[in-house]
């Protein structure tokens, strides 16, 4: 069912590891370094694949933040997640926007709420919130109360 | 000897005289909802148009991550207010199969029934909404005065008209009973023969065929890029349903076609929803007839506590695809919740299609791609 994320990753050079399908609605998941993202992600857009979401989890207890990309293909179900772990003190992560340009919003708004920086990401304003907003909502050390 | 080249009778900036920005929203009709957009405009034609988002902002994922499984439940139709069921579903969904909850028959087939109710409700009112846009006002009057007996039937069973909450983990909280099954087949039997009157209204009007066949032309290509589903996808030749790639409730029962259109411009994406409509009613039908007897609710515990992991659920709602991805640390509430809801990334493409058109397509552009800003904003 996912040979299409077998394929693509064997041409990236990564290996394939299946994830529980009927436990996670995940096919396959991977957790990459910043670098490696950038020629993976050329390769899913060679290969039909289209963006789902770029979003982020705070792990305060490790101290990381981790940024998660989905993707998925519209002829077969194939949703593959990318988990791309970064400091929480000054977490980077590289933009996609270039090649998914569908990525520049969701990047927007991952920015914005958990305070990560998109390198090489042309569009940086916030999305959602106001622009004055110097608060990252959506970390954990941020309570409703605050807002 | 050679005439000296001459030079420019005008220079750059002085055929930009023409350029100016135009305020568009955040309150107007054309935009269906708080959202703005900023255009620059070359006379009539739009040069570069800039969506911006958040009037509506209401930190969902902030406040589903603060709160319960169970109170999270009311929130769901609160994003996507026209189609509010299939919302309703995913998150039961996506609790149950982190729980891994068994639900009756009975239970799933109620949910599908409602859930495509809610599908028609929400196309009728983009058809009258959109036929608005483009200046026909005579739609509108047709598809509200059905989808008026729509919202009767599902505040019959539901309780309310709009914003339902009418899901629970393991199944329904009330069973359907014979008025509301006799009621719904006859409005199954009245939007059947009410359709063609629809579409003598508006398919095939010359008028309406020129202003939608070329305008707002997405290509396969771009679809990938960013990241459109459900009718917009379906419209630029991707034959995607989440309903029918990775089925869920009791959808691999029934049996129904998935529109699809080459074309990719807006008169490609009204064809797709009118034929969804009908393939909608299909599905009720089917539902109808086979509607297994037996429980509609399974015992799950009062308080929900999902073991340690994660799950993407991917639902198809009357927009796209909506992935609620939730990571779940072992405790009462969700550690992190994701709502991957489609207008986002319908709307993502708007100021593309945009470019080089004319204000008053731009406006049928953004109605043929069906937004709901509060699901966008969330």
């Amino acid at each position: 069912m996912a040979d299409r994320i077998r394929k693509v990753l064997k041409e990236a050079g990564l290996e394939f590891l299946p994830a529980d399908y009927d436990e996670t609605g995940i096919h396959c998941e991977l957790t990459l370094i910043p670098e490696a993202l950038l020629n993976l992600v050329e390769k899913l857009k060679i290969h039909g694949f289209f963006l789902e979401s770029v979003s982020a989890v705070d792990h305060i207890d490790k101290d990381i933040i981790e940024g998660r990309y989905l993707f998925n293909h519209y002829e077969e179900a194939a949703r593959l997640q990318l988990k791309i772990p970064t400091p929480r003190m000054a977490p980077v992560l590289p933009s996609i926007g270039a090649v998914f340009e569908g990525a520049v919003w969701h990047e927007r708004e991952t920015a914005e709420f958990f305070g990560i920086t998109f390198e090489g990401a042309g569009d940086t304003r916030h999305l959602l919130l106001p622009d004055d907003a110097d608060f990252h909502p959506l970390r954990k050390d941020f309570s409703l109360q605050q807002a | 000897m050679s005439p000296s080249p001459r030079p420019p009778s005008y220079t750059l900036e002085e055929l930009n005289e023409e350029t100016f920005i135009l305020n568009l929203g955040p309150q107007h009709p054309g935009t269906h909802g708080v959202l703005r957009v900023i255009l620059h405009m070359d006379g009539e034609y739009i040069t570069e148009a800039d969506p911006i988002l958040g009037y509506g902002h209401r930190m969902q994922e902030k406040i589903a991550e603060s709160v319960t499984y169970t109170q999270m439940l009311p929130y769901m139709a609160r994003m996507d207010y026209l189609g509010a069921l299939p919302y309703n579903l995913a998150w039961v969904c996506a609790v149950e199969k982190l729980c891994g909850f068994e639900v009756p028959r009975r239970a799933e087939y109620i949910r599908v029934i409602t859930s495509e109710l809610s599908r028609i409700s929400s196309h009728l009112l983009w058809y009258g909404a959109f036929l608005l846009d483009l200046g026909g006002f005579t739609p509108f009057l047709h598809a509200f005065a059905d989808r008026e007996k729509l919202l009767d039937l599902l505040e019959s069973v539901t309780g309310s008209r709009l914003t339902y909450c009418y899901y629970r983990f393991g199944g329904v909280p009330t069973d359907i009973d014979e008025d509301f099954l006799t009621n719904t087949l006859k409005f199954v039997e009245h939007l059947r023969k009410s359709l063609p009157a629809y579409h003598d209204l508006v398919t095939g009007n010359v008028i309406f065929e020129q202003r939608t066949r070329t305008v707002g032309v997405i290509l396969p290509f771009d679809a990938c890029r960013y990241g459109v589903t459900g009718p917009v996808a379906r419209a630029s030749g991707f034959a995607y349903d989440v309903r029918r790639q990775e089925p869920y409730s009791a959808y691999p029962d029934f049996d129904f076609a998935i529109p699809v259109e080459e074309a990719g411009g807006c008169l490609a994406r009204y064809l797709v929803r009118m034929r969804e409509i009908e393939e909608s009613l299909n599905i009720i039908e089917q539902a109808i007839h086979a509607l297994p007897e037996g429980p509609i609710r399974s015992k799950v515990k009062k308080v929900i506590k999902p073991p340690k992991g994660e799950v993407a659920m991917a639902v198809e709602t009357a927009r796209g695809e909506l992935v609620i991805h939730i990571v779940s640390d072992g405790g009462k509430i969700p550690y992190r919740v994701k709502f991957r809801v489609p207008s986002f990334s319908n709307l993502s493409i708007f100021a593309r299609l945009a470019r080089g058109q004319l204000l008053a397509d731009a406006l049928a552009i953004l109605g043929s791609l069906d937004l709901v800003i509060p699901e966008i904003d969330r």
